[in-house]
């Protein structure tokens, strides 16, 4: 079925339209590491401000409310840009291993940051200011720190799809 | 004038290494985007207060100094990952504009960032006026979005 909708969008006139632009690759996939920049450093001090590692003087909901805007911004842009590379090329990205790994490490990062905003985000009242978040809140930061290097290098990674698992070439998908 | 000694830097043997073999390179490269986020991260919150947006809640000269280890260890790491990536395909890039461009940017960002800003942000808001720290700010941000635009055009047009 995901095979089938790959090769839907394969054949739109814009996804050849881009595909077979001579630049279009090529802004597209610098825009997305540019705006990784902005995502993964934002994302990094807030993420080590929840686990205890950095800008302990400053209160959670400051640094929240000071970082999310530009990471907002820049996650629009990386996300913006990271769907129209695999639209463009959505049969080069379909037998990938690794693309396919760091869509999994985003579903984890985001059901991260989901648990971290349904539930303990809910008592930052309490621990708003202390240096030390909660072990809950620390797990989450350290968490999110993983798995975004995780993003990173599985997304780094899809330039070398022939790197892969033997299984994952069993499987046959670039058939 | 430099062409000799980048053909010589292709011909050793370490930089042969990291051409011949399959999992080195894919292996420093991803060190090198992990550091890449680190060094972005470190750079821009104190980018963004010179600017007066982000951790405004925080005096400059304390997030300037927190975020100043996480910023030399990261551009450590950068050296020593992008070394041998460049010395494994020395020729391409002494052929290659966008990595002059990308050298030429990294002195001028380390200029502004580890001398100039470094001033900047040593004194608490208000010391140099309205203008200059965003100057700064918008500088440092742009030199170092050049760099990482520089670097990725090597490998996708050279």
């Amino acid at each position: 079925m995901i095979r089938t909708l790959f090769e839907f969008v394969d054949a739109f006139p814009s996804s050849v339209a881009w595909r077979e632009s001579l630049n279009g690759y090529v802004y597209l996939l610098t825009a997305h590491v540019v705006s990784m920049g902005l995502v993964a450093g934002v994302i990094s001090y807030w993420d080590m401000r929840l686990a205890g590692m950095a800008l302990k003087w400053i209160p959670v909901s400051k640094v929240q409310s000071g970082l999310f805007p530009w990471l907002f911004a820049g996650t629009a842009v990386n996300a913006g840009t990271g769907i129209m590379l695999v639209y463009s090329q959505p049969m080069r990205y379909y037998p990938n291993f690794w693309f396919w790994l760091k869509m999994g490490l985003l579903v984890v990062v985001a059901a991260n940051a989901a648990y971290f905003h349904l539930s303990i985000e809910k008592t930052v009242d309490q621990w708003d200011s202390d240096p030390v978040a909660p072990l809950k809140a620390r797990v989450a930061g350290y968490v999110s720190l993983a798995f975004w290097a995780g993003v990173i290098v599985t997304g780094r990674m899809t330039a070398y799809s022939g790197l892969v698992p033997q299984w994952w070439i069993d499987l046959g998908l670039s058939n | 004038m430099l062409q000799p000694f980048f053909q010589w830097m292709g011909g050793l043997s370490f930089s042969q290494f990291f051409l011949t073999t399959v999992w080195p390179t894919p292996i420093i490269q991803c060190i090198h985007l992990i550091a890449v986020s680190v060094f972005a991260g470190a750079l821009l919150i104190v980018d963004l207060r010179l600017l007066g947006r982000g951790l405004t809640s925080s005096s400059i000269p304390k997030l300037a100094g927190a975020a100043q280890p996480w910023l030399v260890w990261s551009f450590v790491v950068l050296v020593l990952s992008g070394m041998p990536q460049m010395m494994s395909t020395a020729l391409k890039e002494y052929y290659s504009p966008f990595f002059w461009w990308k050298m030429e940017m990294v002195g001028l960002g380390l200029i502004v960032t580890f001398v100039v800003r470094k001033v900047i942000a040593s004194k608490e808001e208000g010391h140099f006026g309205p203008v200059w720290p965003k100057v700064v700010g918008i500088t440092s941000i742009s030199l170092w979005t050049s760099v990482t635009i520089g670097a990725r055009l090597i490998g996708l047009l050279s």
